[in-house]
């Protein structure tokens, strides 16, 4: 389906909703085409073809608000779906709060063109796919050595329309293509153990994308790095969070950010705007403009016109993510209701300058397990990695944790590396954080 | 069930509705159906699709010489009904429906998939999977005879029967005995889901199997407030329950559950860092098992041999008191499945068998890898993915031993009361699950609560190190329970007595 399309269903579905007694509506609907090659044992593993539709409406009816989602876009049975959705949404409770924005907030959007589609999309052939996950599977067993057990290699690839209209005025349409290419490798080890390790990249456009080779190799060092991996003593370190692996103690302190849980006093971040929540090296910003940008965009979930935020500042919680609705229920500005790319922008020193400088310390290559509470800030861990002495790595760890909570963490983050990682909406560098009690014997 | 024709069952259905007594949330007009037994035939009926259609289907995915073939079928309703700040006000409901068609040649697998339940875009789906293939000759495709449906969740009443209206007065009730229960309670959010699942499988070798699998859950989240601090915990029932499975008796027990475990939690302690004896209560901290060994004993993971059980079947890995069970049987239970993603009907499958690993969990290309029947693992989320070895609800039996030995038995340790998320490295065989709920063990008995805390273990050793198991078996009662594997989630349960591992390493703060 073209966006033209998609926009008509949207606007038909418009129609229907407030055909069927709903004051206000939104829609969106997007469509996406994706396939996926894998290999191993250099033969097709898996091959995967497919293309989807999904309509989602948001339906405002009497004060009251439900929101549903359909694959099934026979217009008879959506007949059926969006008049049934508008009956039951009349019996639920009364909501003030919940309406669609205020559409000032819609001005200013400029339909930049942020690299999110790659025209060649279409001449990325079937060939082409199985040509690059061959070569990424080659460079893997390659570079893996006499202990290989196993080796696949997959490719990913996608192109995607969707569009969002609502009732009081609001419209947009996005275009977007993915890649990705993942290569992963499982080696003999001491005993039973079998360590896997794997590389992926995923970029908007081809060219972007690393070579097949880069991906292959970087499977296979990263997985040769977990041989005789120990479990040492428990003891108070400096850890070097790897780039690839920052987003995810990230996410334990954005979740808090919410308006959802600033409302339901699930955070840990609650009365904290204006305070000082890390070190002065923290520092944080959503920036929806970034070109080719995972998570870039021009308008959000609300339609409110995207803007580049800054969160943190030298340590300092300058903002949340504030939605239209619980913009209304804190009686708060709206700022945007979820992150689009964010940025910890990068130091000047590469991790092996950094290692030689603390000495001795670990260098954290993987999670396991873990979680984190966004009412305390309490979280904990399992990891993996390396530790160093003397700024060189020495003896491969694992089933070690770490437990902390975001407050005290972030204030001992005492520098960020200069490798920011591009193939993800969180554009982290590699962190150093001190004084961390890293779990083992 | 009582035979009724289409048109007797829709004109039942417009008078119900003109009544205002059903209002399913979103389904279709005719999803108000008089009995709750498996009704076979559905997709027949409202969408068309004929033994002969399928047939067409299969030999277009077998058109290049795959060796088996399968199409299957989905059409799922899911509704939640969410309550913040005291008001049922919001309301969230999906529909998805598709098909999928497998190509199997070997070990590879082609897969294609469509939204549109169209004769021709079911053969363009087929002819994606069918490139997985590169000859000509296509496998004849036979008549299909019916699976048997092992009935494991019948229900009183369909879930898509019950109006709005009843469910709204279920989620005020477990908000008010929340607030009712402390003082302390500052916000509750709480919601009601319901979901039903029905598929069709049928496979180029004439197998054809239906099935209906409701889901349903009641759940209620709950912040506390004491002196500036906040602690927040949660608590949930479920499975695959009808309406009616949720008494006043339910409701009180979810609020006292949510509401005292947060509160307990204003006297949380930090557990030390390091290696620890930990002991298991019962229920839910079967996700331990879960981890430790379910992934591992996939059989996915096995014939690759990249599992750290590849070479142990037949061999010792626990003492003999130890068995764990992978079952898909069980009445009522989230992880219950009649027939799994495959149309291979739900069973009982030993992993360990007093101490000796006895067999992996399989899917159909796994089976025939090893020369075995399946057994019933063949799982998938959804119509988009094709189905690969998962866990149903996995369990460890009953042992010999009374709560409190096994207690005394640990000395200074701590007790893991409730998990909230594990993961395994299946190749290392490491393992990790989060504690959210538990207490420090001192000189043989429970002493202050602990929170938020990672354990790690390695599985072959922590089955080794299970020094005893009381005989206290529970199944888990939640209904929120799902498991991640390949980008995919599926529903499963949880079960375990209390046992003691002789140690993990826990994550604590203090070393």
């Amino acid at each position: 389906m073209m966006s033209n399309e998609l926009m008509d269903l949207a606007a038909w579905t418009i129609k229907e909703a407030r055909g069927a007694g709903a004051d206000q509506a939104r829609v969106r609907i997007s469509s996406n085409r994706a396939v996926e090659v894998g290999y191993r044992e250099r033969k097709p593993e898996t091959i995967k073809e497919a293309s989807t539709r999904n309509l989602g409406v948001e339906i405002f009816a009497g004060g009251r608000y439900s929101s549903q989602t359909t694959s099934d876009l026979r217009r008879n049975a959506m007949r059926a779906f969006i008049a049934n959705a508008v009956a039951s949404t009349k019996l639920l409770a009364e909501d003030p709060f919940r309406t669609l924005p205020d559409a000032k907030f819609y001005e200013g959007r400029e339909d930049r063109d942020l690299g999110l589609f790659d025209p060649g999309h279409g001449a990325f052939r079937p060939e082409d796919r199985h040509a690059l996950v061959k070569a990424a599977e080659a460079a893997a067993l390659a570079e893996g050595g006499k202990d290989v057990i196993s080796v696949s290699a997959q490719s990913r690839d996608s192109a995607a329309e969707s569009v969002m209209i609502s009732s009081n005025g609001f419209q947009g349409a996005r275009k977007s293509t993915s890649y990705s290419l993942m290569a992963s490798m499982t080696l003999q080890d001491a005993g039973d153990r079998r360590p896997n390790g794997w590389a992926y990249a995923v970029t908007a456009d081809r060219k972007s994308l690393p070579s097949p080779k880069t991906i292959g190799r970087e499977a296979a060092k990263n997985t040769r790095l977990l041989l005789g991996a120990k479990k040492l003593k428990t003891e108070t370190l400096p850890v070097i969070i790897v780039n690839r692996m920052a987003g995810w103690m990230l996410n334990g302190f954005l979740q808090p950010l919410y308006g959802r849980n600033i409302d339901q006093k699930q955070s840990f971040l609650l009365d904290k705007l204006g305070k000082t929540v890390g070190s002065r090296h923290f520092t944080l910003i959503d920036d929806p403009f970034i070109q080719g940008g995972l998570g870039s965009r021009t308008f959000d979930g609300d339609g409110l016109t995207a803007k580049k935020m800054v969160l943190v500042e030298n340590g300092v919680l300058r903002n949340y993510y504030i939605d239209w609705y619980y913009s209304r229920k804190l009686g708060w500005e709206p700022t945007t209701g979820s992150p689009s790319n964010l940025i910890i922008p990068p130091g000047s020193r590469s991790v092996s300058d950094i290692m030689k400088d603390l000495g001795r310390g670990i260098l954290l290559t993987g999670f396991i397990g873990g979680n984190s509470n966004p009412t305390t800030g309490d979280t904990s861990i399992g990891i993996s990695g390396r530790l160093f002495e003397d700024g060189v790595p020495v003896q491969s760890v694992a089933e070690m944790n770490i437990a902390d909570n975001h407050l005290k963490f972030w204030e001992r983050l005492i520098e960020v590396a200069d490798d920011p990682w591009i193939y993800s909406s969180m554009r982290m560098p590699s962190l150093v954080v001190d004084k961390v009690v890293v779990a083992g014997v | 069930m009582r035979q009724i024709t289409r048109r007797r069952f829709l004109e039942a259905t417009a008078k119900a509705a003109a009544a205002g007594l059903a209002a399913p949330v979103l389904a279709h007009g005719w999803s108000v159906l008089p009995s709750a037994a498996v009704e076979a035939g559905y997709f027949e009926r409202e969408f068309g699709i004929s033994d002969a259609l399928c047939r067409k289907i299969l030999g277009e995915a077998l058109s290049r010489g795959g060796d088996f073939a399968d199409v299957f079928f989905e059409h799922t309703v899911s509704n939640w009904i969410v309550l913040e700040d005291g008001k049922v006000n919001r309301a969230v409901s999906d529909i998805a429906l598709g098909a999928g068609i497998r190509t199997v040649k070997g070990d590879q697998v082609g897969y294609g998939f469509t939204q549109e339940l169209t004769e021709s875009a079911m053969i363009t789906a087929a002819g994606t999977a069918a490139t997985i293939a590169s000859g000509t000759a296509g496998k004849a495709v036979a008549r299909s005879i019916a699976v048997k449906n092992l009935d494991s969740y019948p229900l009183e009443k369909r879930l898509s029967s019950v109006p709005l209206e009843s469910k709204l007065p279920l989620v005020l009730d477990v908000n008010e005995k929340c607030f009712d229960r402390s003082p302390l309670v500052v916000k509750v959010t709480a919601q009601f889901h319901d979901q039903e699942r029905r598929i069709l499988v049928v496979s180029s070798d004439g197998r054809r199997a239906e099935d209906l699998q409701p889901r349903s859950y009641l759940a209620a989240f709950v912040v506390a407030e004491k002196n500036g601090r906040r602690e927040q915990f949660y608590a949930n029932l479920g499975g695959r329950r009808g309406f009616d499975f949720y008494t006043s008796a339910d409701v009180e027990e979810i609020a006292r559950k949510a509401v005292d475990d947060a509160v307990i939690l204003f006297d949380a302690v930090q557990p030390p860092a390091g290696e620890i004896p930990v002991v298991l209560g019962p229920g839910v901290t079967g996700v331990l098992l879960h981890e430790a060994i379910g992934h591992g004993m996939e059989a996915d993971f096995n014939r690759k041999n990249v599992s750290t059980y590849a070479t142990m079947i037949g061999k010792k890995v626990a003492e003999p008191f130890v068995t764990i069970v992978d079952d898909g049987t069980l009445p009522h239970m989230l992880g219950s499945i009649n027939i799994d993603d495959e149309g291979i009907p739900g069973q009982r499958t030993v992993l360990v068998e007093n101490g000796i690993l006895r067999s992996y969990m399989h899917d159909r290309i796994s089976a025939r890898h090893y020369g075995l029947e399946p057994t019933g693992n063949g799982r998938r989320q959804s119509y988009q993915h094709y189905p690969v070895p998962r866990m149903r609800n996995t369990y460890m039996e009953a042992g010999p031993a009374g709560v409190e030995d096994v207690i005394r038995r640990a000395g200074n340790g701590i007790y893991v009361q409730d998990v909230s998320n594990g993961e395994v490295h299946i190749g290392e065989g490491d393992f990790a699950f989060y504690v959210s709920q538990g207490r420090m063990i001192e000189n043989g008995k429970l002493g202050a609560p602990i929170k938020d805390v990672n354990i790690m273990g390695n599985g072959p050793r922590m089955l080794r190190n299970i020094i005893l198991v009381g005989n206290d078996f529970e199944m888990s009662r939640g209904g929120m329970g799902a498991c991640g594997k390949s980008g995919q989630a599926v529903p499963c349960g949880f079960g375990q007595p209390t046992c003691l591992v002789k140690s993990l390493t826990v994550g604590g703060v203090k070393s």
